[in-house]
């Protein structure tokens, strides 16, 4: 399969995803009162700055999850989503946000092996999960044939969509390898794309199969 | 019209140009996420900020108590209406913004900004600031239902001030017409005055009397055609801060990201120049042909500023957003119709929505001069619309999916052919005039040649309504229509390419919007060379003067030919270049470091007797003498150019001038017992005059087919009758198709190369969009007609089945 392209290529875009995890903070150090402001240390004492100086407020809690195979500590407040999360305190953009409420697929993540709507999530009930984002598929050399006949078939127009789809797209490899076109439609059936992208899904998925099973792919 | 005015227009030798399954240039970007659109960015130490929207269809703040909310931990500032320091920005160029006015006090739609603007530490704060607020509304009268907005004593719903706008809106010197007439405007100096909340747009063309004195017959009908949706992916979004300007000071400068528009807007907004406002992100989502700059995307730089310089975010949620992309509208045709099934008047009465004040025209009367019915021999031709003021919606500056009125004289050619026991291609093909005028009697050879193979793809064998069923019981119908196929030439556009140390760079700031357009401008750039795809490097670079934005899809061809014309500045500089390195002045050094260099191969021969092919420059007589593409010359090459394409006959005939076109054709079976339609086949013979990028060509064929069959199958806005507000701005009640839904589309694409873009290339989605290509289809079938979306109880309820609500 050709993967050359003028651009921004596979190469480039796998380095800024590898990036982007590698930026991931495995703890947080320092953390800011999402209320006020000021900074703290650590979770001890932004917990009794809460008990101090907000007592009518939610407090954050400790987080501990796997993302992309990192273990990450993280301070979240209560009401954050799963996609918020990976957004603002991690610093992940794969997942996106389009209807806000779990009718789009363009947020989904893989959490524990199954496509999850991560606009959906609450991140605290994600507390020793391990959460694979689209960041962490690019970054895995066996998913390059898919990602590679996403490019090659146009499976986006403006893009936005494009990465929940994609994850659904490797879900379904994960728990079946050779789909039919029937299997891809019903798979890809909860993500919206506006562009009308959604035969090219299916043409893409199908081609990275073929490859993937003749054994052209490493396999991580 | 073939492209020779400019260079190998008539190119008959494509290597680049044409070729599929290209990747995009940012494909790769998008595909693993790294892509960053507006929502993605983030700040260090960020501010967030939420408006407050109107939860009526029409309301006024009267007074907002902010004490409450501003005495929440965390909410920083609540901006109200009056505040003067919305007095500080500038108009927005693209329609919005501006002065006083920024920020209404009155609403006009439900989820209209108004009243204020909370600022807080977090997303959640806002919402929880916006419950605290203490608004007092003052509900006002609305309209949701333009037949009883249409009454005459219906209360008025806009006051002095915006009806005296809105009448201010005539351009006289705007884009005009060969008849002088003025387009893209609601009111023309001829229409009769407002009637309460309605105001006329009228078009008489011929003698309508005339007209209908030579038909046989007059065939009444209705066309309705419901509102429908915009929902660009990207829900709408920016983030900025003030940083340093090395000339003009410190927090002079506006860094912004998520403001897409070429940064102009947010120039013109805050008085700055291009230099002081940095907006480096590329990606903006989609845009169907939709420009407005969202509130959103242009207020954060003023509440950074109000907030010392910290970076505000402002983000909006897909309820925020769900804009109209079409109009609603009730059209009522006479036609006068010969017993041959020639149209001899055509009379066009319609009941549109006009939208909340500031809409597009695109999206209620732009249609008045533009499309089928002037693809008729006929020229007897009224068009009253009825133009209702309405809070049912906001439409941005345009809509991709405005069918203009095609559908209407489709529909009538299936009722003529219903009535005579015609097939309606034969109907449309009497009706249709020559390529050069209304009476060019020729057949249009784009449209015939379109005919001839959607037929065949078709299996074309056209049966009167309700008359065929298929072996399992469902009933059998078809549809045809046509359209040409549009293109922008009215504006200009600009490109540079340069050659730089043996690699030609294509400088351009995107940003990119979903249309392939600068991977077709690389590959016709490339072509012209004689280079390869992968051989052009674009440079994305935001404080580059070339846009891919300008005309859209459709503007790539007319914008792909200002960049063919480019390439070959281009190519010719370079061969002279080459030509002055490879013959020195007599006596003039030629060499490294004291190292004669050997005579070039090219030595001796002209720039005329050069040329650039498979990546070398050769000696035209003898291409065995080269030298490879990347050592052509060592001086840096630049080459620009911009102006307008050829004149398109979308611009100039409306109509009346025929060349490129396309045909829809559909299929499906309906359960007559369960009132289900499946569409069982779908496709379209487009002559887009020449592929440029084949698989994005068909990617835009799919979207605007998908987005036809949504609007007429499932797509449907749902109000409260009672009190106006919306009840489904959500994907879950408002339905678009997904993977489940969506047919397979066959495409059979002409290249007759007679469009007015690069080597005859045309545009392609707009004409596409159709309102009723499937329902005149269900029609065939069933024999009744079904309003749009064709869901099964409708069907059902069409055929006497059911009454909406439970079956009988």
């Amino acid at each position: 399969m050709e993967a050359k392209a003028a651009g921004i290529s596979f190469r480039d875009a796998c380095a800024q995803a590898s990036a982007r995890i590698a930026a991931m903070p495995a703890k947080q150090k320092i953390v800011t009162c999402p209320l006020c402001g000021e900074q703290f240390l650590g979770f001890g004492d932004l917990t009794a700055h809460y008990l101090a100086e907000h007592p009518d407020s939610a407090a954050p809690v400790e987080l501990r999850m796997t993302v992309n195979g990192r273990a990450c500590q993280l301070i979240i407040e209560p009401q954050q989503t799963l996609k918020e999360v990976l957004q603002y305190n991690l610093g992940l953009t794969g997942a996106k946000q389009m209807c806000d409420r779990g009718q789009c697929g363009s947020c989904t993540v893989i959490l524990d092996g199954k496509p999850t709507l991560s606009c959906n999530t609450l991140a605290a009930d994600c507390d020793g999960k391990a959460v694979e984002t689209v960041e962490g598929i690019a970054v895995n050399p066996k998913w390059q044939p898919l990602i590679d006949a996403y490019c090659k078939w146009d499976a986006m127009q403006c893009g936005y969509c494009t990465p929940g789809f994609l994850v659904a797209a490797k879900a379904l490899l994960d728990r079946n390898p050779t789909p039919t076109e029937a299997d891809i439609k019903e798979a890809l059936s909860g993500n919206i794309c506006i562009c009308g992208t959604y035969p090219r899904h299916s043409q893409a998925i199908l081609e990275a199969v073929t490859y993937m099973v003749k054994g052209g792919a490493e396999n991580a | 019209m073939p492209d020779t005015t400019g260079a190998n227009g008539l190119r008959e030798d494509f290597r680049v140009v044409g070729k599929a399954n290209l990747p995009g240039l940012t494909s790769y970007a998008m595909a693993t996420g790294v892509a960053k659109y507006g929502t993605d960015f983030t700040v260090p130490g960020m501010l967030f900020a939420k408006f407050l929207r109107c939860p009526y269809p029409h309301a006024k703040v009267r007074s907002i108590d902010e004490s409450e909310a501003l005495a929440i931990p965390g909410v920083l500032d609540v901006v109200k209406w009056d505040d003067p320091i919305f007095s500080e920005l500038g108009a927005n160029p693209m329609g919005g913004g501006g002065g006083g006015s920024y920020l209404p006090q009155e609403a006009h739609y439900e989820s209209q900004e108004a009243g204020c603007i909370v600022i807080a530490e977090s997303e959640a704060l806002c919402d929880e600031a916006l419950k605290a607020l203490k608004v007092e509304w003052e509900v006002l009268p609305f309209i949701t239902d333009i037949f009883k907005g249409a009454e005459p004593d219906h209360p008025l719903i806009r006051g002095p001030e915006l009806i005296e706008k809105e009448a201010a809106d005539y351009r006289p010197g705007g884009m005009a017409t060969a008849e002088g007439h003025v387009l893209m405007t609601k009111h023309y100096p001829t229409d009769p005055p407002r009637e309460a909340n309605v105001t006329w747009n009228i078009k008489v063309e011929g003698d309508l009397d005339e007209g209908f004195r030579k038909a046989d017959f007059i065939l009444e009908y209705d066309v309705n055609i419901p509102t429908c949706i915009s929902t660009i992916p990207n829900p709408p979004a920016s983030v900025a801060y003030w940083g340093d300007s090395m000339y003009k000071g410190p927090g002079q400068k506006i860094y912004i990201e998520g403001a897409p528009h070429r940064r102009e807007s947010i120039m013109s907004m805050y008085h700055k120049s291009s230099d002081e406002v940095v907006q480096e992100g590329l990606f903006q989502g989609g845009k169907y042909c939709d420009w407005g700059l969202r509130k959103s995307q242009e207020i954060t730089p003023l509440l950074s500023k109000r907030m010392g310089g910290r970076p505000v975010r402002c983000c909006n949620t897909r309820e925020e957003t769900f804009d109209l992309n079409r109009n609603e509208r009730h059209m009522h045709l006479r036609l006068g119709v010969t017993r041959d099934g020639v149209i001899t008047a055509v009379e066009d009465n319609t009941l549109v929505d006009n939208g909340a004040p500031g809409s597009s025209t695109m999206g209620s009367v732009s249609d008045r001069d533009w499309g089928g019915y002037y693809t008729l021999r006929c020229k007897d031709i009224t068009q009253r619309f009825k133009v209702v003021d309405s809070n049912i919606g906001f439409m941005h500056t345009c809509a991709q999916f405005v069918p203009y009125n095609w559908d209407s004289i489709t529909v009538g050619f299936d009722l003529i052919a219903e009535k005579l026991g015609l097939d309606p291609v034969e109907v449309a093909r009497r009706n249709l005039h020559g390529p050069a005028s209304q009476d060019d009697p020729n057949p249009v050879p784009s449209f015939e040649a379109s005919l001839e193979l959607g037929k065949k793809l078709m299996d074309w064998q056209w049966h009167p309504a309700g008359t065929k069923r298929l072996p399992d019981g469902r009933l059998h119908g078809a549809s045809f229509r046509y359209a040409i196929c549009p293109r922008h030439s009215f504006m200009d556009y600009f490109c540079k390419l340069e050659y730089r140390d043996g690699v030609v760079h294509f400088p351009t700031q995107g940003p990119i919007a979903g249309w392939f357009s600068t991977e077709c401008f690389a590959m016709i750039a490339a072509e012209e060379l004689g280079l390869n795809y992968e051989d052009i490097c674009v440079d994305y670079d935001y404080r580059e003067k070339h846009s891919d934005q300008a005309g859209g899809s459709d503007g790539v061809t007319g914008h792909g030919w200002i960049v063919k014309e480019c390439a070959n500045k281009l190519k010719r500089k370079i061969l002279e270049s080459a030509a002055r390195q490879a013959n020195p002045e007599p006596g003039a050094y030629r060499g490294v470091f004291g190292f004669p260099a050997p005579p070039s191969p090219l030595a001796g021969a002209s720039a005329d007797e050069l040329d650039i092919v498979d990546g070398k420059v050769i000696v035209k007589a003898d291409p065995s003498r080269f030298v490879p593409f990347s050592r052509a010359t060592r001086e840096n090459v630049t080459a620009e150019f911009g102006g307008y394409s050829p004149k398109s006959a979308w611009v100039t005939g409306f109509g009346r001038i025929l060349d490129t076109m396309n045909t829809s054709w559909c299929e499906v079976a309906v359960d007559d017992e369960t009132g289900e339609v499946d569409i069982l086949k779908y496709c379209v013979v487009p002559d887009v005059g020449k592929v440029i990028r084949r698989t994005s060509l068909e990617s835009q064929i799919d979207q605007v087919v998908f987005f036809s069959q949504g609007c007429q199958l499932l797509q449907d806005v749902v109000h409260d009758p009672e009190t106006g507000v919306r009840l489904n701005s959500n994907f879950l009640d408002y339905r678009v198709p997904t993977t489940m839904d969506v047919p397979e589309v066959t495409k059979e694409i002409l290249e007759l190369r007679s469009g007015n873009g690069a080597y005859g290339a045309s545009g392609i989605s707009h004409n596409l969009a159709n309102s009723h290509l499937i329902i005149t289809a269900i029609h065939n079938a069933t024999g009744v007609w079904v309003d749009p979306p064709a869901t099964p109880d409708r069907v059902l309820k069409a055929l006497g089945k059911c009454e909406i609500g439970g079956l009988e």
